[in-house]
């Protein structure tokens, strides 16, 4: 190849030559001299090495051989400088690492379709109910029933409902796993085959012979081995025997109870199993209202081909019409609007809300990215001003722009491909970790990994970094003229006015986008010390809490319940060290639950409000450190069943200023005396205000899932295992789900908000650091370059203080532009994002100070190192040195 | 006599390539008399510019439509690259030929319709 390039190249130049010297004769024939027609036919035939060039570039290798020759170029100048190679090598792999890590999460979670057959048919469809509020809730099962027989626009249609059992194979402690009750046709809806057995039958749904489950991959892996002999086997899920009749496929992922809720009040539970049983679920209709259990099922449904989602909505209203005239008289609510049903896209039901917060850790990444990539644009233009004159003379010579501008592009794509390369493997690495320890439940966390999307991503990423810190430098270079530029002394060009402008648009592009950075951080920050600080009304320190699931035929009655729990409350009593001990039945700080109305029994025409209902042990408020506002709580002499416990909040709106104490209360169509007040506490969740409660005792109606609560002398790790181990002595084939010291349940609560905040201020601060770099780096270079007239004018009397403040006022200008289009453009982001505050405003009288102080304190210390030296400038010296 | 400037006109894109084929089907040449008859057919014309001449002629080479080879010229003192025209470069004259014919009869007929009748 090279030696055949070399002939060609030779037999070029001969051609050529042949030629000229055939023209400069014919002119000689005409009367020229022999210099004067040597001449003319040069001028007649024009640049000889731009033809060389051309004809070079015809057959092909011309331009692969400048390429590589610009890229060995480029490799020999950076290893010049290898500080500034260094530098912007870590810097980009960091900024590439940490971008294409958050976009592989983004693009797993928000924008990869669903991994099911033609996933874009499947819809999830809700029912809005007017007395339940605005949100959508799961469908009544007798609704749904009606829609799978009437509507036409859907192929298929199954109901679920998610949950979490204990389950073991033999004798030992059982474990938790999650669980999806489904109608027998779910895994046709979603169109998906067990590798191993047979999926559900429509007789597998008919009580009696719903006694058979399905495990995903990973379970039968896990609990088996991945044997296949595991058909026919049985598990025991809540003391219930169930036969193995299938294995789901390894791909196959269903989104967990939190992912794809059927109610959607308070926050998400902490903590929620994986699904990894199927069950059939055997549905007698007959055992279900007509105008009541909403939000515990989930429909899912295909579309017909060709059929929209708008069409589905509509005809399941025209449904929703016949089912208001199906209810019985009593309890129906006709008035227009009271049932409505929507539809939506399943991928967009189990993504939810964590969209938002991603795309907010996507643009906050985005936004360091663009940090760094101005810096290291500021410093490529620096080095660049001592190219010019290197630029000068190629013009000169006749050098092709492109040429010029491809030589110092090629710089900045080898580094950013180098960085990249280094970022994708950083990206890798940070996703494993991520998704094994991810403090956020993300849905679909279980498919997040890189794929192609995600290094086309990181390639484009890498690409568009590179032209935007070297492009900008790059045709600075064009613009130079180059005979100006070659008659001046080096120094003495280097500050033109024009790359000084540039490299404040430069700084004032940082600045903006920094202040942006540093307000959102702010806010969040703020926003997660009001959640920590905020009067919850409650005390977590010292408490721990277990979770116990009472299920199966030894736990049937509620004598059976009651009897176990008096047992496991005497047992923790005797844990050494241990104050208080109570029971309640539901979470703490995981939304409200058990809703009901209940209303005044002497105002019967009160618009009944809607309360959350917690049945609670003697010990329950103490444990919790709620405090008593009238009355008492429960006590352990206490044999009356019919006393109720309200919240202030409930206790005001039904008796404004009247005493509550003992006034009658009637909620699920029973009467009870209210025989205290509890001061309102955001049991339910630190990111609402405090929601409406009634404390029933829990002898009235034992739980089956409940929920021990210990406070005593003793470090809350010691009160976790010592519940864990008083309750299975007590009762070994009991599932404990959880034990958590109160403090862990509480910051689990806050994990989202505090992951957020934690990334957003390591990105604020190295965005800050690399803002005050890119401040310093531009002073000082403009510093050294403007020696000379620094000299002129001291020399001529400008004092200290005046040079001081011509290098400040420098950089005053882009600092000064910069943060005001931050703080404007930061109050469109709080917009956005005020989902995700609490306790902030966008405009924050505290938070918007800070930042803007913070700020110049930062900006100011780094411009302050140049500008002592710039008044530091020795005039004799300086003007000598011309 | 040579034209003024202003009564030249420019190439259209891709005729240099059949004016050359054309030109070599009277025989071998090199590059000096291509550009020379070119100019001298045409009455000064069409001039051709060396720039566009010589990466013309190794297109043509490379397609393997011409082929080259050095030799000496007619008065003994100078050595040229002739190139001469290959089989399947005088195909492709033919087709050029056709196809131009077919563009400036289209050209006519949308220029001066009555002189069509």
């Amino acid at each position: 190849m090279g030696r055949r390039r070399e002939a060609r190249e030779r037999d070029l130049e001969r051609e050529l030559r042949s030629d000229l010297e055939l023209e400069a004769a014919e002119q000689q024939e005409n009367g020229l001299s022999a210099e004067q027609a040597r001449y003319a036919a040069q001028r007649a035939f024009g640049n000889t090495t731009l033809v060389e060039e051309e004809v070079r570039e015809m057959w092909g290798f011309g331009r692969v051989e400048i390429l590589m020759q610009d890229f060995r170029y480029a490799l020999r100048t950076l290893r010049k400088s290898p500080g500034f190679a260094a530098t912007a090598v870590v810097t980009l792999a960091l900024g590439m690492g940490a971008s294409t890590a958050v976009f592989t999460v983004v693009d797993s979670v928000v924008l990869r379709p669903l991994t099911y057959r033609d996933s874009g048919s499947l819809v999830v469809a809700w029912e809005r109910v007017r007395f339940l509020g605005t949100d959508t809730v799961g469908p009544n099962l007798r609704h749904a029933d009606l829609w799978r027989k009437r509507a036409t626009t859907f192929s298929a249609m199954a109901v679920l409902r998610q949950g979490a059992s204990g389950l073991t194979i033999g004798t030992e402690n059982p474990r938790l796993v999650g669980t999806v009750t489904c109608a027998p046709n779910l895994l046709d809806v979603i169109q998906v085959t067990p590798i191993l057995g047979r999926g559900f039958l429509p007789e597998d749904g008919v009580k009696g012979h719903d006694n058979v489950a399905i495990l995903t991959y990973s379970l039968w892996i896990s609990l088996f081995r991945g044997d296949p002999a595991v058909i026919g086997k049985t598990v025991r899920l809540a003391d219930t025997p169930r036969e193995v009749i299938g294995v789901l496929p390894a791909n196959f992922h269903f989104p967990n109870g939190n992912a794809l809720r059927a109610f959607h009040s308070g926050q998400a539970a902490s903590s929620v199993p994986e699904p990894a049983v199927f069950l059939p679920a055997a549905i007698r209709m007959s055992d279900f209202s007509w105008n009541a259990d909403y939000g515990n099922w989930v429909v899912l449904a295909r579309l017909k081909p060709g059929a929209g989602i708008r069409q589905a909505e509509a005809q399941l209203n025209a449904i929703q019409a016949q089912v208001v005239q199906a209810m019985p008289a009593d309890d129906r609510d006709d008035r227009p609007g009271a049932l409505l049903a929507t539809v939506e896209p399943m991928q967009e039901a189990v993504i939810g809300d964590s969209k938002t917060g991603l795309w907010l850790l996507m643009a906050a990444v985005m936004g360091l990215m663009l940090i760094a990539c101005l810096n290291l644009a500021n410093a490529q233009l620096g080095r660049n001003l001592s190219r010019h004159r290197e630029a000068a003379v190629r013009i000169a010579l006749g050098a092709a722009k492109w040429r010029l501008v491809w030589s110092v592009l090629a710089e900045n794509l080898l580094l950013a491909a180098v960085g990249g390369t280094a970022g994708v493997v950083l990206a890798a690495a940070g996703v494993s970790l991520f998704r094994r320890y991810s403090p956020l439940d993300l849905p679909r966390l279980s498919e997040v990994h890189l794929n192609g999307t995600v290094l086309l991503f990181s390639l484009a990423l890498t690409l568009g970094s590179s032209i935007l810190f070297g492009v900008l430098p790059a045709l600075r270079l064009l613009r130079i003229p180059p005979l100006a530029s070659l008659q001046q002394g080096s120094s003495r060009t280097l500050g033109s006015r024009q790359t000084r402008r540039l490299r404040a648009a430069l700084i004032g592009l940082q600045v903006f986008g920094c202040t942006v950075l540093l307000l959102v951080t702010g806010l969040f920050a703020k926003s997660l010390l009001y959640l920590l600080h905020q009067d919850k009304g409650f005390e977590t320190g010292r408490g721990a809490i277990a979770e116990v699931r009472l299920a199966g035929k030894s736990y049937g009655d509620a004598g059976s319940r009651i009897a176990f729990d008096d047992a496991v409350l005497r047992n923790l009593r005797e844990i050494s060290g241990v104050q208080w001990v109570g029971m309640v039945s539901a979470m703490p700080l995981e939304g409200e639950s058990t809703i009901e109305y209940l209303r005044r029994v002497d105002r019967p025409d009160q618009q009944p409000p809607l309360i959350n209902l917690r049945w609670v042990s003697p010990g329950y408020f103490e444990a919790m450190r709620e405090r008593l506002v009238a009355g008492r709580f429960f006590e352990e002499r206490d044999r009356n069943l019919s006393s109720v416990v309200l919240s202030e909040g409930e206790a005001s709106a039904l008796w404004q200023n009247e005493n509550p104490i003992g006034g009658q209360i009637e909620t699920e169509g029973r009467k009870f005396t209210v025989i205290g007040v509890v001061a309102d506490s955001r049991t339910t969740s630190l990111k609402a205000p405090p929601a409406r409660m009634a404390y029933l005792h829990y002898k009235d109606r034992p739980p089956y899932t409940t929920f021990f609560i210990v406070r005593g002398l003793p470090p809350a790790d010691a009160l976790v295992a010592g519940m864990r181990q008083t309750i299975w002595k007590y009762a070994p084939d009991i599932t404990i789900a959880r034990v958590k010291a109160m403090d862990s349940q509480l910051h689990d609560s806050l994990a989202p908000e505090r992951f957020q905040t934690t990334v957003l201020i390591s990105f604020g601060v190295s965005g800050l650091l690399l803002a005050m770099l890119g401040i310093y780096g531009v002073l000082s270079y403009s510093t050294i370059t403007r020696r000379q007239e620094i000299g002129v004018r001291m020399a001529l009397g400008a004092t200290r203080r005046k040079i001081y403040a011509l290098t400040l006022g420098e950089a005053a200008a882009p600092v000064f532009g910069g943060l005001a289009a931050g703080l404007l453009a930061s109050v469109l982001a709080g917009a956005t994002l005020r989902k995700l505050l609490y306790g902030v405003r966008t405009v924050d009288p505290w938070v918007t100070p800070i930042v803007a102080a913070l700020f110049l304190a930062a900006a100011g210390a780094a411009a302050s190192l140049p500008a002592r030296r710039a008044a530091s400038v020795d005039p004799m010296q300086a003007l000598r040195s011309e | 006599m040579p034209k003024d400037s202003s009564s030249r006109i420019g190439l259209l894109q891709g005729t240099l390539d059949m004016l050359i084929l054309r030109t070599l089907r009277f025989g071998p040449a090199h590059g000096h008399q291509i550009a020379k008859h070119i100019r001298q057919t045409t009455e000064d014309v069409l001039q051709v510019e060396h720039g566009s001449l010589y990466p013309a002629l190794h297109r043509l080479e490379r397609q393997g439509w011409i082929a080259a080879r050095w030799e000496t010229a007619q008065d003994g003192k100078r050595e040229f690259k002739y190139y001469r025209l290959t089989p399947a470069g005088r195909r492709q004259l033919t087709a050029e030929e056709s196809r131009w014919k077919q563009l400036t009869g289209a050209i006519a007929r949308i220029l001066w319709p009555a002189e069509e009748s």
